[in-house]
């Protein structure tokens, strides 16, 4: 009794090992060929991947063809892990793997609604730094537009930028283009100041000549007596 | 242009039928009487057939304006006249000049054609005589400066003062529309000739020493260089393109250098050019702004403006120690633009006052009294002496938008010579440009 169930475990181990070695994987196939069309999707943003993906997929189905069972059940397995790993990269980095009309769509929506003054974005929008009639000190509500400038420029080391200077109408032309130059220079030295090599920074003077306001009240002169930050190689 | 000035002034054929012994005793009548006092009608120049031409209209215009504007005279309102024009030259009888209260009478036609002829007269009304009666032979492009002439006359033989600016011209910046233009007119405003446009910014142009070149600042580039553009050929040479501001150029009186502001140190300072040899020669150190310099006529000092003090100030170096600097405005806390007289005698510049209003101001550089020249009229800037140093031109907006005015050095008679499309701003007035037969 004991030995004929023995040999019944015996026969049934045997039986079991059988049927995992002569039959064809098709379940790992049918995971394997559907896991790689879905890594599709991932194809331009995972190209090595994807490639050696499908030399395995290529070499499984040749093994499966061939009837080498467990050669091709171990390679469907991999094409299947691959393929899996492929779609995970594509769904935590949409940026890089959206097809590309919508990557632009997506990419302007953010920037506009979330980034436009995070230094870490290489197009973040710089803030305009304004000053007080006749003078060129930076006034102390601007030191953290100056380090969000600051913070940019550390985030993106090649760039090399233009504070352009500007006066109201008031005043001589003459005399307004020192004074948007001075404003230049003082942006330009808080900068240095804070440690950017004064090689990156440009400075020019508009003088009055390029308001952004055309009104002759104090709200427009405002307005007009800025430095505006220009990226020139980014 | 200039060129065909030259041939026309060559081409003047002039006849003096009579010049009244009269003239001698008029002479210093007009100045003891003071300004205004000594009242001119000119009657409208009419053509050969004693009707009103475009050209006849022209130079009617020209000779009032050239009347108010030499500022010895004041010309009487034409509306008051109890006279119809004519061409007979042959006054007898002055009643209706003498009712309306008029000392002198301006009368003449213009015979049309390829050569125009003007034939003009003056006559002492009080004497009842005519003074001066004279024909000119121009082009009718040269018309316009045949009037001149005899203002230019009208003024030596009343007054025994030569007006020295017939042939002088003006030039200016117009911005329209973003669109920038280098404009010269001559004095009266009238020929406008575009010498140079842009859609980058021009700015601040003045004369060389012999009036050839003019000296302006381009963005062409990019960046403020400082160009010359020779007025007849227009060809324009960098003359100082160098890291930052490079404006303001002031030609010095022997025409060997100029004086300019160039901020390749950092920060806006005065500078002299030698443009034999391109030497330059720094005149102001400071951390402040200096700029807008000015040669006194004998070359030994420059005016400019500074705001080493905390506001933009009239100063004056002397070259040969540059570092001996005087200050010449106390009042005010808001000076710029600063022009030596070419006599010497004053400076002329912006001024702002106790409101924010923007005027012409005028020191006198023996007494360093400041007399104010515009007052209530809205703004007025950038003020630039006439080679006589009797007039001042100057941008206001008191029409609406700038545009070009002319003032005598007391102020009290100011003309509009100017009105372009857009904005017209920063004028220079030239030396007298050629001498006149």
């Amino acid at each position: 009794m004991l030995k004929k169930g023995f040999m019944s475990f015996i026969v049934l181990v045997i039986a079991l090992l059988a049927v995992s070695c002569t039959q064809p994987p098709e379940e790992e196939r049918k995971l394997a060929e559907k896991a790689f069309r879905d890594a599709a999707l991932a194809k331009d943003c995972d190209k090595e991947n994807y490639v050696a993906a499908e030399e395995l997929l290529n070499k499984a189905r040749e093994a499966y063809a061939k009837e080498k069972n467990d050669e091709a059940k171990e390679l469907f397995i991999k094409v299947k892990e691959k393929a899996d790993a492929m779609l995970e990269y594509y769904r935590t980095h949409p940026d890089e793997c959206m097809p590309k009309k919508e990557v632009v769509v997506q990419k302007e929506k953010k920037v506009v609604e979330m980034d436009k003054d995070d230094p870490a974005n290489p197009d973040m929008e710089f803030p305009l730094i304004h000053f007080e009639y006749n003078k060129y000190e930076i006034r102390d509500e601007d030191e953290a537009y100056i380090k969000r400038i600051y913070n940019w420029m550390t985030n993106f080391e090649e760039a090399v930028i233009r504070a352009e200077g500007h006066a109201d109408e008031r005043g001589s032309i003459d005399y307004n283009m020192a004074l948007g130059e001075k404003r230049a220079q003082a942006v330009k030295k808080a900068l240095v100041m804070l440690g950017i090599d004064a090689n990156r920074i440009k400075i020019i003077s508009y003088g009055e000549e390029r308001p952004v306001s055309d009104g002759h009240d104090e709200d427009s002169w405002y307005q007009n007596r800025r430095v505006e930050i220009v990226k020139t190689n980014f | 242009m200039d060129f065909r000035t030259r041939l026309i002034s060559a081409a003047f054929f002039i006849v003096i039928f009579t010049v009244s012994s009269l003239s001698a005793q008029l002479v210093g009548e007009v100045n003891q009487g003071g300004f205004e006092d000594y009242s001119i009608a000119a009657q409208d120049i009419l053509n050969s057939d004693g009707k009103e031409s475009e050209l006849s209209k022209e130079l009617t215009s020209t000779l009032r304006k050239d009347v108010e504007l030499t500022g010895f005279f004041a010309l009487l309102n034409p509306k008051g006249f109890l006279e119809a024009p004519s061409i007979d030259l042959d006054v007898k009888d002055f009643k209706n000049w003498l009712n309306i209260g008029a000392n002198g009478l301006v009368k003449g036609f213009v015979k049309e054609g390829k050569e125009s002829v003007l034939e003009i007269a003056f006559y002492d009304v009080a004497k009842g005589k005519k003074v001066i009666h004279k024909q000119y032979t121009s082009s009718p492009e040269g018309m316009r400066m045949a009037v001149h002439k005899f203002v230019r006359e009208l003024v030596l033989i009343l007054t025994g003062e030569t007006i020295n600016f017939i042939s002088s011209k003006i030039v200016f910046v117009e911005k329209n529309a973003g669109a920038y233009s280098l404009v010269t007119t001559s004095f009266d405003g009238s020929d406008r000739r575009v010498l140079y446009s842009s859609n980058s910014i021009i700015a601040l142009p003045s004369w060389s020493h012999d009036g050839n070149e003019i000296y302006f600042t381009s963005y062409s580039t990019g960046n403020p260089y400082l160009y010359a553009i020779n007025r007849k050929t227009l060809k324009t040479r960098i003359i100082a393109g160098y890291e930052g501001l490079n404006t303001s150029a002031d030609a010095s009186p022997d025409g060997n250098s100029i004086a300019l502001r160039l901020s390749r140190d950092g920060n806006s300072e005065i500078y002299v050019k030698n443009l034999k040899n391109g030497s330059l020669t720094r005149m102001t150190k400071n951390l402040s702004v200096d700029t807008a310099p000015s040669f006194s006529p004998d070359g030994k000092q420059i005016a400019f403006v500074s705001d080493r003090s905390g506001t933009p100030q009239i100063y004056r170096l002397f070259i040969d120690n540059p570092s001996r600097v005087e200050r010449l405005t106390a009042q005010g806390n808001y000076n710029q633009d600063p022009e030596y007289s070419p006599d010497g005698k004053h400076i002329v510049f912006t001024g702002r006052d106790e409101y924010y209003r923007f005027d012409i101001f005028l020191f006198d550089l023996e007494s360093r009294i400041i007399l104010r020249l515009t007052q209530n009229q809205k703004k007025n800037e950038n003020p630039s002496f006439s080679p006589d140093s009797r007039l001042i031109v100057f941008s206001s907006d008191r029409t609406g938008k700038n545009s070009l005015f002319i003032s005598n050095i007391t102020g009290n008679r100011q003309i509009l010579i100017y009105s372009g499309n857009g904005e017209v701003i920063t004028p220079s007035w030239s030396p007298e440009l050629e001498e006149l037969k």
